[in-house]
């Protein structure tokens, strides 16, 4: 197998909670990131998916420097850029570029759309010649679909899906490897939301971009990603292609958030079986002990208060080459038809004791 | 009827210009009943509720047409004193983000409380033991304990449950839900969503969705009034719509939901962006976005029409409920195509 661009191994960030005013003594930690491990490949596209003050947020800004980790380890092609520093990360960092959230409030309101998509320009030089960088931007508003003609415009004038264009040839002015886009549609309108997907999709063919995007729309994530990884109060808990966790899930969490999705088919309302998870996802601060999952899991045991359950294929499934031979976090793992296509499909959790 | 919405014109006189937020809006909803208003924003999905229930920022806001009649009383007569004691007491509204509608200063108890002192004349002691019932009966664990919490203290979920608790407070006919589940995680939104339905059933209430969620909809809704540029574009039962949409921006939305077989294809996208609602289109507003419009399109406004799937020789589908309207003038051959 070819070298991954991007690994992850034992990523870790906690920001910790201080007491007194001059000795600070650290009295706890909100562990937003608590150890995880994926990798990303040429041209592939990971979707990562889970609720929020899950930590996937925090992992992207990991991944772009804009945290830097408590532990662990970001290899980009082999090379391990949570030590870097100077040089040496500015050129890494030219490859790994982000996409936010909020068309709104990442762009600059004072800066021209050509200033803002030209920005990069200023800090890797080397990119673009000065003489010729109104052209180079020219051609990236071309790329995602806006009217070159606009380069002297300002952020307000335009709406929510052109400005996310915006951002986006912001991102691909280094023509960085990896794009890491932090719920890039979710701010945007139904019927514009498509626009924006398809315009990713056709630049990672044009560009042989490698994406991680995060979302918490799972139909958008599952339409998009080939692989995908389900995150639950800071760690992984379930990873593997989007058909085996979206049609065989073995982790209860992802059951119970795929059963939870409304499904925009009225006919499907009567005979689907929601699992509704009861309470709330306990605060990063405390994080249960064990299996961090299992305050709400209504299949929770004895060993899962013990017991950290690792990722990796289930026991139970490590001989079948099935589709359900993928990495889930649970000691009790197996598999159930969540999908609301099969009637009855999924059995409604007993009450958790 | 519970409410009968007939004709509604809103707009915003603003300096840049006066921007037409709602065109004609035409709905009823009974009591025990749900319709769903699904719409873009801008769409002038929130603004009839807000005429609806009188909170309309005025200036720059005014109703400029139309009637909402609600109990047999058309509400626009009414003087605002009159108003206020049916706001709160007969309709109360569930906002988007609880966080924003609850006062930071006051504990959930005195405003849940507050309901009762103001519209019942209730001591102050007997109000905080109602506060406690209603917040037990949205499911809100130890409500003893956490009556005397401030809204910063529950998690997104809690705080819209004590949202729902305060417009549930005084058994209103008819709640007005403007996305009350849309900062919510889906695992959460699920509780919500079902807590809500069963009170609408508990209380026989008249209920109004309002969501841009296609899932959403299709999981609660009874009837749905899809709206665009400020005007109803198609309303009708919500099995019939997902079957077979009679007006093609209802079929634009349906089709670029991603779907399983089309992975890796590209989703079918609905061209250009809403209008701007200074500068509305002539003609059916929809037209430059619609892969279906004609000259007519651009020049004369469509009126609403009855759809019952039965014209132009085309086989009458026995599937559907009925019951509909469409305002685009192809609307058979959106519905049968």
């Amino acid at each position: 197998m070819v070298e991954p661009i991007l690994e992850v191994g034992g990523l870790v960030k906690h920001y910790p909670l201080t007491q007194g005013v001059l000795f600070k003594r650290q009295v706890g930690a909100v562990k937003a990131v608590d150890g995880v491990d994926f990798t990303l490949h040429k041209g592939e596209t990971l979707g990562i998916v889970g609720e929020s003050g899950c930590g996937k947020s925090t992992v992207a800004k990991m991944l772009v420097n804009l945290e830097r980790p408590t532990q662990g380890l970001i290899k980009y092609k082999g090379e391990d850029i949570t030590k870097l520093s100077g040089k040496a990360l500015k050129s890494v960092r030219r490859n790994i570029q982000m996409v936010f959230q909020d068309p709104y409030t990442s762009l600059n309101p004072r800066m021209t759309v050509g200033d803002i998509i030209g920005e990069p320009y200023d800090i890797h030089p080397e990119v673009a010649p000065k003489g010729d960088r109104r052209k180079k931007v020219q051609d990236l508003l071309d790329v995602v679909g806006l009217n070159p003609e606009y380069i002297n415009r300002y952020p307000h004038q335009f709406s929510g899906g052109q400005r996310q264009r915006i951002g986006i040839a912001r991102g691909l002015a280094l023509r960085p490897e990896v794009i890491v886009a932090d719920e890039p549609v979710s701010a945007l309108d139904v019927s514009v939301q498509a626009q924006v997907i398809n315009l990713l999709d056709r630049l990672q063919s044009d560009f042989e971009l490698s994406y991680l995007f995060i979302a918490h729309d799972l139909s958008i994530v599952r339409h998009i990603s080939d692989r995908v990884g389900v995150m639950y109060l800071g760690r992984i808990v379930e990873i593997g292609k989007d058909a085996e966790i979206y049609d065989h899930p073995t982790h209860p969490y992802t059951q119970a958030l795929l059963s939870a999705v409304p499904v925009p088919d009225p006919e499907a309302r009567e005979h689907r079986e929601r699992i509704i998870l009861a309470g709330d996802v306990p605060s990063p601060t405390n994080i249960p002990s064990g299996c961090r999952f299992r305050t709400r899991c209504w299949k929770a045991r004895e060993r899962c208060a013990l017991e950290v359950p690792a990722l990796a294929v289930p026991a139970e499934f490590r001989h079948t080459n099935g589709p359900e031979a993928h990495d889930s976090a649970c000691h009790f793992a197996e598999t159930l038809s969540v999908s609301p296509s099969t009637p009855g499909g999924a059995v409604p959790p007993e009450e958790p004791e | 009827m519970l409410l009968e919405v007939r004709d509604l014109h809103v707009e915003f006189r603003t300096r840049d210009g006066v921007a037409k937020a709602v065109n004609g809006v035409d709905y009823a909803v009974d009591a025990g009943e749900t319709l769903a208003v699904l719409g873009e924003s801008g769409s002038g999905k929130s603004v009839t509720a807000q005429a609806i229930m009188g909170i309309l920022d005025t200036p720059p806001g005014k109703v400029t047409g139309g009637e909402i009649v609600f109990q047999g009383q058309d509400l626009l007569t009414l003087k605002e004193d009159e108003r206020r004691r049916i706001r709160g007491a007969e309709m109360a509204m569930i906002f988007q983000d609880a966080l924003s509608s609850l006062n930071p200063v006051l504990s959930v108890g005195d405003q849940l409380g507050e309901m009762f002192v103001v519209h019942r004349g209730m001591s102050k002691k007997d109000a905080r033991a109602k506060a406690v019932e209603l917040m037990d009966h949205v499911r809100i664990p130890a409500a003893k304990e956490r009556v005397k919490d401030y809204p910063h203290q529950f998690s997104g979920g809690m705080r819209q449950r004590i949202m729902i608790a305060m417009a549930l407070a005084l058994e209103p006919a008819l709640i007005i839900a403007d996305e009350p589940t849309t900062a919510l995680d889906v695992t959460v939104q699920a509780q919500v969503m079902d807590l809500l339905a069963e009170l609408q059933r508990e209380y026989h209430m008249g209920l109004i969705l309002i969501t841009h969620d296609l899932g959403v909809v299709a999981d609660v809704a009874d009837r749905i009034a899809v709206m665009y540029a400020g005007r109803i574009v198609e309303q009708a039962p919500v099995h019939d719509i997902y079957k077979a949409p009679a007006h093609p921006y209802t079929r634009g939305l349906l089709d670029s939901i991603p779907r399983l077989d089309q992975k890796g294809q590209e989703l079918y996208a609905i061209k250009g962006l809403p209008p701007n609602l200074m500068n509305i289109p002539p003609g059916c507003a929809f037209n430059p976005r619609c892969p279906m419009a004609r000259d007519v399109c651009r020049t004369d406004v469509p009126p609403l029409y009855e759809v019952d799937g039965g014209v132009d020789g085309m086989d009458k589908r026995d599937d559907m409920d009925g019951g509909r309207t469409s305002a685009c003038h192809f609307w058979t051959e959106c519905l049968h195509g």
